[in-house]
């Protein structure tokens, strides 16, 4: 059966995995592979796009893709509409896409950089997600941040002791930036 | 002619709509050469491939319950979707077809060599449902379908020319006015019970469920030996996830498309089973609860012993990757490479590869040794300490010296008992961990 080829930046480690009649699978996902299940998605968006949600690619790349997603009311972040960045990569949906928020926010989950803190993007990712349940996952994280486990631990410190004041300060920069 | 028949086909036709139930969830598309895992949910044999991991156990992408095999095509399956389908499905095959020659890896052939069993099996049931029910009423149409099995026999399951389509359509619109019309959709009309019977009863599958080899059982069908590993009865492969769960995709399907035979068949069973409750049922429930593919794999980790070939799969039972000792194929050609686990070269498997090998049972197999730097680093990734593997392999070399552990040093058997007794520990913390993995 086939052997894959761990994958290591370094291709060093191929050498290891037992002398010189390893053939190494570099990959069969095929571009187009990922293509045609990119475009399904982008199909099935256009058909019953989630709610407060959009996605679509940039420009011309079927592989980098802008997302908004509108603030869900009853949160400090109501009516802010927040630009995320959504790249996929060439082994779709075998590695989750790289998503992070363009426009500023104040939220426990997501750093300075705009990268998102969700598992579902890195070691709980299953090729049966699609964009559309990974933005109701951004979504949902408006209105229940993970508290236990936050990328900018100061706000989730600021949630839990003064919810108040975090919702204000979160409030001021959804005015500032997403309006 | 193959060729011809499917060019008029597609350019006077558009693809068929296709049911929510036979889409992948991986790549959107039509199923094609389904797989169906030990939980029940199906996939396509590529999309199931890729999505596994080389290094450890794997997890279903819809319920994420791990396994560790990768199970055969459900034949059954491929040939409902073909005959369902038949436009789109082939649409499909021609552009695998093109990615697999790009790759020089390929998809096992099924209209060969695979699933002959299967087609004489179904044959006979075919002719004998025939003159049992007279299902075929015009005597053009008989003399049509014997031509068509005569084809079918020898050659193919997947009926790909033009007549013997025909026929078989033509044969089955006339099962297919028992069923209510407001259901059906034309393509569907195509599908009748012979398509989509157990493996074992031959009737109207129910609750069906699929086991590694791929063939397809009712749920009720399956006798579950108490001591052994559940065992395939046509093929006599063993079955290494467990009693399998349900396919309730195919179970759903089958109880729309054939609603009254499927009423029938549960109140038969429902009657049976409440016979025979006391002693069946308990006998399962024990079956199920001691045998998990979880605990199974853990103990594989635990075992300091065991090798890990990264990245490599058994080419008979699926084990990917490969614990424990390998054997590769030293004259088979193809770039996927023919290996097998140490229990399939102890039985001389002699199933045909998973990825269309030209293997032949001349052909020779060498033991592979897997490096210690991949063993290691398997541990590392799987939570086991290295240092705890390091003392492992020294109290190994210390073996190795001395010959018998009798004339061992005290240091040295100490370590040595302390490396025999740290599986055992470890497997706690391995299933702690995955409990805690599957809970969350």
């Amino acid at each position: 059966m086939v052997r894959v080829v761990v994958d290591m930046n370094s291709g060093g480690g191929g050498s290891g995995v037992g002398g010189t009649s390893t053939s190494s699978w570099v990959s069969t996902t095929s571009v187009s592979a990922s293509g045609k299940r990119i475009q399904r998605e982008m199909a099935e968006l256009n058909m019953d796009p989630p709610q407060d949600c959009s996605a679509g690619p940039k420009g011309d790349n079927l592989y980098n893709w802008v997302a908004t997603i509108i603030g869900p009311a009853g949160t400090p972040y109501q009516g802010g509409i927040f630009f995320l960045d959504i790249t996929f990569p060439t082994d779709y949906p075998f590695k989750p896409p790289k998503v992070a928020f363009l426009t500023r926010i104040y939220h426990c989950n997501v750093d300075s950089a705009g990268n998102v803190n969700l598992d579902i993007l890195k070691d709980s990712w299953s090729p049966a997600l699609t964009i559309t349940k990974v933005l109701l996952a951004v979504r949902s994280m408006f209105t229940n941040p993970s508290l236990h486990n936050p990328i900018v631990p100061g706000i989730a410190h600021l949630y839990l002791e003064d919810k108040a004041k975090h919702d204000q300060l979160a409030a001021e920069w959804t005015l500032r930036f997403a309006k | 002619m193959e060729d011809q028949t499917v060019l008029t086909v597609k350019s006077n036709a558009e693809p068929e709509k296709i049911s929510h139930s036979f889409r992948c969830c991986i790549c959107l598309d039509l199923l094609y050469k389904p797989i169906v895992l030990s939980c029940g949910h199906i996939s396509c044999f590529w999309c199931v491939h890729r999505s596994m991991n080389g290094l450890r156990e794997s997890h279903c992408p819809i319920c994420r319950r791990p396994y560790n095999h990768f199970p055969s095509i459900c034949v059954m399956l491929h040939r409902l979707l073909l005959k369902m389908y038949p436009i789109a499905y082939k649409m499909r095959e021609i552009e695998i077809l093109e990615d697999e020659r790009r790759y020089d890896f390929f998809s096992p052939q099924l209209d060969n060599h695979a699933c002959g069993p299967l087609v004489d099996n179904e044959c006979h049931h075919l002719n004998d449902s025939m003159q049992f029910s007279g299902i075929f009423c015009g005597s053009s149409s008989k003399t049509g379908s014997h031509e068509n099995m005569e084809q079918l026999q020898p050659v193919s399951v997947a009926m790909k020319n033009g007549t013997s389509e025909q026929s078989s359509i033509e044969g089955i619109t006339v099962a297919g006015k028992k069923l209510p019309p407001n259901e059906l959709n034309d393509n569907c009309k195509q599908i009748s019970i012979v398509d989509v019977l157990c493996t074992a009863c031959k009737q109207l599958l129910i609750r069906p469920v699929v086991l590694n080899c791929g063939h397809v059982y009712c749920e009720t069908c399956i006798i579950t030996p108490t001591v052994q590993q559940l065992k395939c009865e046509v093929c006599q492969c063993l079955n290494p996830n467990g009693f399998p769960k349900v396919c309730l995709e195919l179970d759903q399907f089958l109880e729309e498309q054939f609603s009254k035979e499927y009423a029938l068949r549960r109140d038969v069973i429902l009657n049976h089973e409440f016979a025979t409750m006391c002693s069946m049922g308990a006998g399962k429930s024990g079956f199920i609860s001691s045998s998990g593919a979880k605990g199974e794999h853990s103990s594989w980790l635990a075992d300091a012993h065991s090798k890990v070939h990264v990245g490599v799969g058994c080419d008979s039972c699926g084990m990917y990757p490969i614990f424990g000792d390998g054997y590769r194929c030293k004259d088979c050609k193809e770039a996927s490479g023919f290996d097998l686990c140490r229990d399939c070269y102890i039985t001389r498997s002699k199933l045909p590869g998973r990825f269309n090998q030209q293997h032949t049972p001349e052909h020779r197999l060498e033991l592979v040794e897997s490096s210690i730097f991949f063993d290691m680093m398997m541990r590392y990734v799987t939570g086991q300490r290295e240092d705890r593997s390091a003392a492992v392999v020294r109290a190994d070399d210390v073996f190795e010296e001395n010959g018998s552990p009798a004339t061992l040093p005290d240091n040295a058997q100490e370590s040595a008992s302390g490396a025999l007794t740290t599986p055992t520990t470890n497997s706690d913390n391995l299933t702690d961990q995955n409990n805690t993995d599957s809970a969350s």
